[in-house]
């Protein structure tokens, strides 16, 4: 990728990191009505991120010796016998 | 920014600190005592194999203070090089797993890996141990993380960091002489996670990640200039990613996810992920999932297809196709089971969860893998 490209798609992650760091504090006075009755399907296991975290962490660490990033759950671990 | 070892242990040691004297750790977690064993099967293109036998537990003790731990036995199988050794034809033959070539390089390469975690968790904050081992590498880590409930529990912050220390012990090598050299992760995470309505719900988060040390494969050469030479990468690498999740509940009890990854490194890769998934009851207790994965990357700064010197790109080579431009698909399809809710009168099989996943991986590198696994939860 020529030095141009990446210097706008860096904006471009930039701008992301930012939405995502003020998202939180603009969607809570949005969200206030979700009451404590009202999570039941929020709770269920096909909604919860619980469900699927350590599936997830696997199939990272799979990818991680196939593909050139890494991340979207957590930090990395060290060793990994299938690299 | 450069974060040296001790930097990096000094950072993680403060951050154990505060989070230790936290007041806000004072809430009992509840959670259950609870087993889960599963078997893992990796096969690819390359005939490399992988069985992972993995097994966790989590256990209430002492207090308000809750237990997991972890262990992962993986055998992996290397399949023998294809041409003779030290050829430009048996490089491609390691290109997705590391192994050495000495004795017999035509036959396969088996190796062992053992991987043990615990985790201690109160409250808002947990502190884990990470230790894995295999006959020329051995990776620990620290890690803690802290997440905090806001605005009447519809918004949860979590925080997170680790420190890793590897070292890396290359065993006898024919074609090439790495010594022994050790790899430093620094690691921290922010993540938000926000209900928008009683069937929505968003998680965002980013990440960064600070590596130093040997990050190529001991084993590996590359092509260049008409010779075999050893690869060669930088030895600091600075990586940063940002994702989302959202989830959407239907009305015929169903969940629709999708997933969003940006990512960049100070190696020149940059690369998008996209990922969807449905999720369906069969019936009450059992439910399916589909999933789809779309990835795409950049090569790094230093790639090339054809390496006209041995010195390569500024000092860099590499022969490994993560590295190159690259991208993926990845599908999937599970089925999940609880017995608490199918066989609700059996004492015995209402303790149990059961879990079967396949996914199929692709990508424009005429690789592609099957992955299996199955899974079995048991609750005390």
């Amino acid at each position: 990728m020529k030095t141009s490209q990446r210097n706008t798609w860096k904006r471009a992650l930039g701008l992301l990191l930012a939405a995502i760091l003020c998202a939180p504090a603009l969607t809570g006075c949005a969200a206030k009505g979700v009451a404590a009755y009202q999570r039941e399907n929020l709770a269920d296991p096909i909604m919860a991120f619980q469900t699927r975290a350590k599936r997830d962490a696997r199939r990272v660490r799979a990818l991680e010796a196939r593909e050139g990033s890494t991340g979207g759950i957590g930090g990395e671990g060290g060793g990994c016998a299938c690299k | 920014m450069q974060v040296t070892p001790r930097m990096g242990r000094g950072l993680v040691a403060v951050t154990l600190g505060v989070l230790a004297a936290s007041p806000a750790a004072a809430q009992a977690t509840g959670d259950p005592s609870a087993a889960n064993g599963l078997f893992r099967l990796f096969v690819d293109s390359k005939h490399v194999l992988v069985r992972s036998l993995v097994q966790d537990f989590s256990i209430p003790v002492a207090g308000d203070v809750n237990l997991s731990l972890h262990w992962n036995n993986e055998h992996v199988t290397v399949p023998g090089v294809s041409a003779p050794v030290g050829s430009p034809e048996a490089i491609d033959a390691i290109t997705t797993a590391s192994r050495p070539i000495s004795g017999d390089a035509y036959q396969d390469y088996e190796k062992v890996r053992n991987e043990l975690e615990g985790q201690a968790t109160r409250g808002p904050v947990s502190v884990g141990y990470y230790y894995s081992t295999e006959s020329d590498y051995v990776g620990q880590q620290v890690s803690a993380t802290y997440n905090r409930d806001l605005h009447d529990d519809q918004l949860n912050l979590s925080f997170g960091t680790s420190y890793g220390w590897d070292d890396i012990l290359p065993l006898e090598n024919q074609r090439s002489t790495t010594a022994a050299s050790t790899k430093n992760t620094m690691h921290w995470n922010a993540v938000a996670t926000q209900l928008l309505s009683p069937t929505s719900v968003v998680r965002v988060g980013v990440e960064y990640n600070h590596v130093s040390g040997l990050q190529h494969n001991p084993y590996r050469l590359v092509y260049a200039g008409g010779t075999t030479v050893p690869e060669r990468h930088p030895d600091s690498r600075e990586r940063r990613d940002a994702f989302v999740k959202f989830h959407q509940y239907l009305s015929n009890r169903s969940s629709l996810q999708f997933d969003y990854r940006i990512y960049d490194d100070d190696w020149g890769v940059f690369s998008h992920e996209v990922a969807g998934g449905l999720s369906q009851y069969v019936t009450r207790g059992l439910y399916a999932r589909y999933q789809y994965r779309w990835y795409r990357q950049s090569s790094a700064d230093f790639w090339s297809n054809d390496y006209t010197t041995t010195q390569g790109i500024d000092g860099y080579l590499t022969g490994d196709y993560r590295m190159s431009p690259l991208s993926s698909h990845l599908f999937g399809v599970s089925l999940n089971a609880d017995l608490s809710v199918l066989a609700p009168d059996s004492p015995t099989l209402r303790r149990f969860a059961l879990t079967f996943d396949y996914e199929r991986y692709f990508n424009n590198e005429n690789y592609s893998a099957d992955i299996l696994e199955t899974g079995v939860e048991f609750r005390f």
